[in-house]
């Protein structure tokens, strides 16, 4: 026992000593090795005040080692509880470059971390520590690891959604596990929906469902599901399967969404009544999928939609016109619709209080001024990178010998006598 | 041979002398190598000389005509002649008709000497040049390098006098080079232009006009950027006391400042940005497709290699 409490000591005293970026990896090996005697392990629970020792920031590699072990060993939850600002503490100040070198381990003891939050049932805790985690974790912003949908997990649940926006907004190009992608996207498109901002959320529960899978998945039917909604709320319709959607997900998808379908079906027709009565008739349905909230939203919104429909057809309309054809309750509903509308941005109209007139204008848009470059210039910058992306994974798909053996093969049965630019080993 | 003239004439050469010159010495060479090789489809024992005709390109000869005002001579214009070869001597007939013909048209114009192609004066040409004499006592010789070097960058055009001097107790007229300058009218601006923008006859599309023009265009600003990035270092290195102060420099670029900007009002700017934003949209949508097109042709490759259930039957074009 005091052999062990030694090696352990001695451990920490070499992880004080190796502070220098060269020590880093000699400390790594160090670690490793010690990690595998069972000297530390069983020490497990009396490291608590060693680490209080260490400083995060300066020994953030050496702290982490300690810190699994730790919490992997067996310590009560109060413990664990009692442990939590130094968590965060560590979590807020480690060094990136040291924890790189250890990701796994990083990543479980965050994963310790968000569980002992959730049960705490004090999300909104862990919020500021995970995101700094995510950001160190990364190698670079367009990277996803196995934290993003954790992080926004705590901040749904938090219904804190201000923080998560810095993550959600970058461009994910690489990827490592499948099921990260899907929670991450499916929690991304509901931080949206809260919100409102309807079209981003569309984007993110669009890329679940669209991505390559095998088999179908319960995250990707939700966020079919999700989906239609959010596109009857938004654009009124819901568009076809894109051509990149898997097989699996264009057959299997809509056997699962039915209730949602006869919605869009219902909604198409512009009414109010037969709208309501689809809601009725599936309001369990709905309801255990957590999603009324969203049909009372496709309710409202339909007013919206023939209110917009009505700026194509006239450029000056009474108030009491509008309510007449929208099915609004008299012409201060209506006002106070248009008044919304107009807030929001989603008409450009303005209202004459005297004789109840509105005026519909065009969008006044001019598209003169510098702001409007720069903002250009900044799409078109954005369009340019993602088309060096593009080619570059276009080349590489051409490479592949999956795809060549496919070709090569079609090609082979139906035409002869054509040059043959595969060669024959994938045939 | 050539020292430079101490006569003190000031030479002015219009473009169209250039140019007339350039395509006589074309049209030649294109019929010579035409003639050339189907003479060598004949029988073989002429083979040797055909070949040989086809080796040295021929030389042309002709008049310039123009005037001569005090001390400046300015040539305005050309015309070929027949040149004997066994003689060594100009059409002497054909060269009074022409002239002839001329002064009815240019009255002004006289015969100022004769041009020939070539990269040097040759003994030969001291024979043509005499001949000439008796139209103008001091004729001029106009020397076309008909030879590409790229890396030349003026144009490979002589202009040679004769002049006495006593070489080895003898008096002889040897040649001379002298300076001139180029002289354009309105007109041959235009069409020397014309010309330098010729295409060959495939680039006719209006992509690839298109494509030329913003060429020039493009071209045009980067030298414009290098220069005034070269006007800003020495600025700069002036200010910095590496270079002494030019005053007049100074001042020179402060006038160019002062004319800048051209226009300034609100309205312009407006129509400006507006352009501006019009032309940043098409780009803006040219990539759009352009980015578009990759998608698809990665999306189609994406679902032929890993969709297990991707259609069968029916060909799949290979891109």
């Amino acid at each position: 026992m005091a052999a062990a409490m030694e090696t352990v000591e001695s451990l920490v005293a070499h992880i004080q000593a190796l502070t220098k970026p060269e020590d880093v990896a000699q400390l790594h090996s160090l670690l490793k090795q010690s990690q595998s005697d069972e000297a530390l392990r069983s020490q497990g629970p009396h490291l608590a005040p060693l680490l209080a020792d260490l400083d995060p920031a300066k020994h953030s590699l050496g702290y982490l080692y300690l810190l699994d072990t730790y919490l992997s060993s067996s310590i009560s939850r109060e413990q664990v509880a009692a442990f939590l600002p130094s968590i965060a503490r560590f979590l807020n100040t480690c060094s990136a470059y040291h924890i790189r070198f250890a990701s796994d381990k990083f990543i479980s003891v965050c994963r310790c971390f968000k569980d002992q939050v959730m049960r705490q049932q004090t999300p909104i805790q862990g919020i500021i520590p995970l995101r700094s985690a995510v950001q160190k974790l990364q190698n670079s912003s367009e990277q996803l690891t196995t934290l993003h949908s954790d992080f926004l997990l705590l901040c749904l649940l938090a219904k804190c959604y201000k923080p998560s926006l810095c993550i959600l907004e970058n461009d994910i190009f690489e990827a490592e596990n499948p099921k990260d992608l899907f929670l991450f996207y499916y929690y991304g498109g509901m931080i949206y929906i809260g919100l409102k901002r309807f079209s981003k959320a569309l984007e993110c529960l669009h890329n679940v469902f669209t991505s390559p899978m095998a088999n179908l998945n319960a995250i990707a039917i939700e966020a079919y599901k999700k989906y239609i909604l959010v596109s009857l709320i938004h654009s009124g319709q819901v568009p076809p399967f894109p051509k990149y959607t898997s097989a699996t997900a264009q057959r299997n998808l809509k056997n699962y969404a039915q209730a949602y379908l006869d919605l869009t079906t219902a909604y198409a027709t512009g009414k109010h009544s037969e709208i309501e009565a689809c809601i009725q008739q599936h309001i369990e349905k709905f309801q255990s999928d957590n999603n009324l909230g969203l049909v009372k939203q496709v309710l409202s919104s339909l007013s919206k939609r023939n209110i917009q429909r009505l700026t194509q057809t006239y450029l000056t309309l009474s108030l009491q016109d509008i309510s007449n054809s929208v099915q609004l309750n008299g012409s201060k509903e209506a006002e106070l619709h248009v008044l919304h509308m107009i807030q929001d941005g989603e008409i450009h109209a303005t209202i004459n209080q005297k004789d109840g007139m509105v005026i519909f204008h065009e969008d006044p848009e001019e598209y003169k001024t510098c702001q409007m470059v720069n903002q250009m210039d900044l799409s078109i910058q954005r369009l340019m990178s993602l088309s060096k992306k593009l080619t570059a994974i276009d080349e590489h798909i051409s490479c592949d010998p999956a795809y060549l053996t496919k070709i090569g093969r079609e090609r082979t049965r139906y035409e002869f006598d054509d040059f043959d630019s595969v060669p024959p080993k994938y045939l | 041979m050539a020292s430079s003239s101490s006569s003190g004439i000031t030479f002015k050469l219009h473009p169209l002398v250039i140019v007339n010159i350039s395509d006589h010495y074309t049209r030649l060479k294109a019929q010579t190598l035409h003639s050339g090789e189907s003479s060598s489809c004949a029988p073989p024992s002429n083979g040797g000389t055909a070949g040989s005709a086809l080796s040295a390109p021929p030389r042309v000869f002709g008049c310039v005509i123009g005037v001569q005002r005090g001390r400046t001579v300015e040539i305005f214009n050309s015309f070929e002649l027949l040149f004997d070869s066994k003689t060594h001597t100009l059409d002497r007939a054909f060269l009074e008709k022409k002239q002839e013909l001329y002064k009815k048209v240019f009255p002004t114009f006289y015969i100022l000497g004769w041009y020939s192609t070539g990269s040097d004066v040759e003994e030969a040409d001291m024979l043509i040049h005499r001949s000439l004499m008796d139209i103008n006592e001091n004729p001029i010789y106009v020397l076309l390098n008909p030879a590409i070097i790229h890396s030349q960058k003026d144009l490979p055009i002589s202009i040679y006098e004769t002049e006495l001097h006593v070489i080895d107790g003898n008096p002889q007229l040897i040649f001379v080079k002298s300076s001139y300058n180029i002289e354009t009218v309105e007109a041959e601006r235009i069409s020397v232009d014309h010309v330098a923008h010729l295409k060959p006859s495939d680039g006719g599309s209006a992509a690839t006009q298109l494509a030329a023009h913003l060429t020039g265009i493009h071209s045009a600003i980067k030298m414009l950027n290098s220069r005034v990035r070269v006007l800003h270092q020495y600025l700069v290195a002036m200010q910095r006391g590496e270079i002494p102060l030019d005053n007049s420099l100074l001042r020179q670029v402060l006038s160019l400042l002062r004319r800048l900007p051209a226009i300034e009002s609100e309205k312009f700017q407006d129509e400006f940005l507006m352009e501006f934003n019009d032309t940043l949209l098409m780009t803006y949508l040219a990539m759009f497709t352009n980015c578009t097109g990759t998608m698809n042709d990665v999306v189609e490759k994406f679902n032929i290699a890993y969709d297990r259930h991707s259609r069968r039957g029916g060909r799949t074009a290979f891109i």
